[in-house]
């Protein structure tokens, strides 16, 4: 028996429009505006060629990520349109080679120190490399051992002594990413990792420093130290992700308890029903 | 004669236990054709229940000052014990409130028990919805981590778009004119005191009105679906031979709250990470906006519907609109068939908005 | 009557599940609501007040992490956590400069711990240091 619905057309339509918009009780905006007010960004961003690439390159590297604008390599002032490449405002344009330790120095002085005394760094300004030959100059990424391959390191002299320490630190490296990783997981569930991720922040950044030396046996001798360290923190990570899993064993057990119960009031609706 | 026949009896001269139970649970018969679906009530019952009770816990921990709420939750989540099991419950149980409250709204749209004369039965219940929801922004914001603080922000920058009024009701909202302390000072009194009381005084009158007119009989299995209810006097839909609420439905509520309950706990212990994204778990920072902001899963589609609009007023206007709609549906449809196969037009209507609303949810999430 | 055992039966197995479950949900909330031991004082760590000269810093370990001592002269003495707030590396004593410094991204703090220049957010955490016949104890 099939009538006709009697509802009349214009409501139906309007049926349609409300599920176009079924359950929007409070609206949502776009997201807010970007607070950064770079012009550093606003200008050389709107360029094409040369000037504006390296915008395109900052963009999506560790830099950007941590708020290290054009200005604290370059200097100028990145909120004063008129000023902003002012040697006033400490506008220094592309630096000379010979001053780019020091410019990156300024924040990362630990591993300056390292380079500077290190045979690449007496190197420099007679073919040695500075910061930016092996790491870029604005598509800078997170340090890593891929840095240090035959194509980067064979441009100047042979692999063979660049693959000896690249040896002597992947068994170190390793264990630090899977640190990593294991931090990771254990985050996303909850459990604050704050004080683990700075302990290993701290090793793998002493870890880092240790290359720039370009000295197999300090950093052979120096990786005993880190990885007694490191060993503590992986301690303390597999404790955690032990605790983890015995929670899930917990929710196993209370999950199956909930279908039994679910089977067993069922059942018991069941011997009902013959009524 | 045993203690507990003698307390029973105790009882039952002073309350009238047999009459009670005679008339409300035994004698309360229920449609033969009944399926779960009229279940679903019941399980948001338990999960509100289960809401108060982690909310309280929570409330022994949590302090409520803009310095002090991201660590107060740390600490509950690390240091207190089982608090990263009360937590991530209530965490889990607001998105599980907000869901089954969508299943229990669309299985009343499709067998029809909307109709008259049960519009106040839709009526408190689209208030209750919109009461759901409300209860479950404001509770967004007390972790105040980077995720509460910014949806929050995007949230209430919809209501400055009101002219003439907006910006006024914009601070008011806020306590201020961007989100701030003041802004958790009175979501807090919100979420934890004004909205559960309304939401238990409107799940009240709902059940009342529920019981008042009797239970609807659903369109399936039976030969003539309409609604056979006159425009009259007052009526009571009894169901002469039907099955009785105790214990046979009963066991029916008890064995969907089982099976809920396995499904939820299931979520607390092995995927919690869904209902967290990474932002949840970095203390608010009014400097920083974080990359993506996108609101909970159930307003994706509105924020993903609003982004379609040229101009924000209007797409809250629409979607004012269409809440307005939806709540006085019963009014608008007067139709006396029930069975969702024989309204066709309402039935594509229906289905046609959810495929919508689900492609704007799932469009919002990925752009 | 078959019904009535299969019933009795269920309903006894539901009991049992019922009772254990209810247990198993009271067990964190009571533990949740018992009120917290007070942690155990991590060892404290001694110094001789005479090791450690006017502008000076002792670099020690205290519950697990890197921790410093200064004599700072005017301020008197500081014990401090060592662990920068910024991404937890450790800092330095530039004992010409009096402040410490950190050396992954130049962090510059105060001999008191607080934040001269630099990505840290926060100062240096104070830890609890007290003097008596001329020993230096931490926590």
């Amino acid at each position: 028996m099939t009538k006709r619905n009697q509802m009349k057309i214009p409501t139906s339509i309007f049926a349609l429009m409300s599920f176009l918009a079924c359950t929007l009780v409070l609206a949502f905006p776009a997201p807010a505006a970007s607070q950064t007010q770079n012009v550093c960004i606003q200008c050389h961003g709107s360029l094409e060629g040369r000037l504006g690439k390296p915008v395109q390159q900052w963009q999506g590297s560790i830099h950007e990520q941590d708020g290290v604008t054009c200005n604290e390599c370059h200097g100028g002032d990145p909120k004063d349109a008129v000023n902003a490449m002012s040697p006033a405002r400490g506008f220094i344009g592309v630096p000379e080679e010979k001053d780019i330790p020091g410019i990156c120095g300024r924040c990362h002085i630990g591993v300056n120190r390292d380079y500077l005394a290190s045979a690449h760094g007496k190197a420099l300004g007679k073919g040695g490399p500075s910061c930016v030959t092996c790491h870029g100059n604005h598509a800078i990424n997170r340090a890593s051992l891929a840095l240090i391959n035959e194509r980067s390191c064979s441009r100047c002299h042979s692999y063979e002594r660049a693959g000896e320490l690249k040896d002597a630190m992947v068994k170190t490296e390793t264990l630090i990413t899977t640190m990593e990783d294991k931090i990771d997981t254990i985050r996303k569930g909850g459990t604050d990792t704050e004080p683990l991720e700075k302990a290993l922040f701290s090793a793998r950044n002493q870890f880092h420093t240790l290359f720039h030396d370009v000295d197999v046996k300090k950093v052979q001798n120096e990786s005993a130290r880190i990885n007694r360290d490191l060993g503590k923190i992986d301690a303390s990570l597999e404790a955690i992700l032990k605790k983890l899993h015995e929670r899930r064993i917990a929710g196993a057990i209370a999950v199956g308890s909930a279908l039994l119960a679910a089977l067993i009031l069922y059942l018991l609706r069941k011997t009902y029903e013959k009524n | 004669m045993k203690i507990s026949k003698k307390t029973y009896d105790w009882l039952e001269t002073r309350l009238g236990i047999e009459e009670l139970i005679g008339k409300s649970l035994k004698g309360y018969l229920l449609p033969r054709n009944i399926n779960f679906w009229y279940s679903m009530g019941s399980i948001l019952l338990f999960i509100f229940a289960l809401q108060g009770i982690t909310g309280i816990l929570l409330l022994i921990y949590y302090v409520p000052d803009a310095e002090k709420a991201f660590n107060s939750v740390k600490a509950i989540m690390n240091e207190i014990p089982f608090g990263w099991f009360i937590r991530t419950c209530h965490v889990i149980g607001a998105s599980s409130m907000v869901f089954f409250l969508l299943l229990h709204m669309l299985s009343v749209l499709f067998m029809g028990s909307y109709k008259s004369p049960r519009e106040l039965n839709w009526l408190s219940g689209f208030m209750l919805f919109t009461l759901v929801l409300a209860i479950s922004l404001t509770g967004y914001l007390l972790p105040w981590s980077q995720l509460s603080f910014w949806a929050t922000t995007v949230a209430t920058n919809s209501v400055g778009t009101i002219p003439l009024i907006g910006d006024f009701l914009l601070e008011f909202l806020r306590g201020g004119k961007l989100v701030g302390p003041p802004t958790l000072g009175r979501f807090f009194a919100l979420h934890v005191a004004v909205l559960p009381v309304t939401i238990a005084v409107f799940v009240m009158i709902h059940l009342f009105l529920v019981k008042r007119i009797g239970i609807s009989t659903p369109p399936f299995g039976l030969d003539d679906t309409k609604n056979r209810w006159d425009d009259g006097k007052f009526r009571y839909e009894d169901h002469p031979g039907g099955i009785p609420f105790f214990p046979h439905y009963l066991l029916q509520d008890l064995t969907s709250i089982a099976l809920y309950l396995a499904i939820f706990v299931f979520f607390v212990f092995f995927t919690p990470s869904l209902f967290f994204p990474a932002d949840a778990f970095i203390p608010a920072d009014s400097l920083r906006t974080p990359a993506h902001i996108k609101p909970e899963w159930y307003f994706l589609a509105n924020y993903q519907a609003l982004k379609l609009f040229p101009n924000e007023f209007i797409g809250i206007i629409v979607q004012a609109l269409a809440m307005t709609f939806i709540a006085f549906l019963p009014f608008l449809d007067r139709g006396k068939e029930k069975h969702p196969l024989k309204r066709p037009v309402f039935t594509a209507c229906a289905i046609g908005g959810i495929l919508i609303f689900l492609a704007l949810t799932i469009w919002g999430h990925y752009s | 009557m078959h019904g009535h055992d299969r019933r009795k039966f269920l309903g006894l197995c539901l009991g049992g599940i019922t009772f254990t479950l209810m247990g198993a949900a009271i067990y964190p909330v009571f533990k949740f609501l018992a009120p917290l031991q007070t942690r155990k004082s991590a060892g404290k760590v001694e110094i001789r007040q005479q090791d450690l000269a006017e502008g000076e810093a002792k670099f020690i370990e205290f519950g697990g992490e890197p921790a410093v001592v200064v004599n700072s002269g005017e301020h008197g003495l500081i014990a401090l956590s060592a662990v920068c707030t910024h991404l937890g590396c450790i800092v330095q004593w530039q004992r010409d400069k009096r402040r410490f410094l950190c050396p992954c991204h130049a962090g510059l703090y105060t001999e008191s711990g607080e934040v001269i220049s630099g990505p840290p957010p926060k100062q240096l955490p104070k830890l609890p240091l007290s003097v008596n016949n001329g020993i230096i104890t931490v926590g």
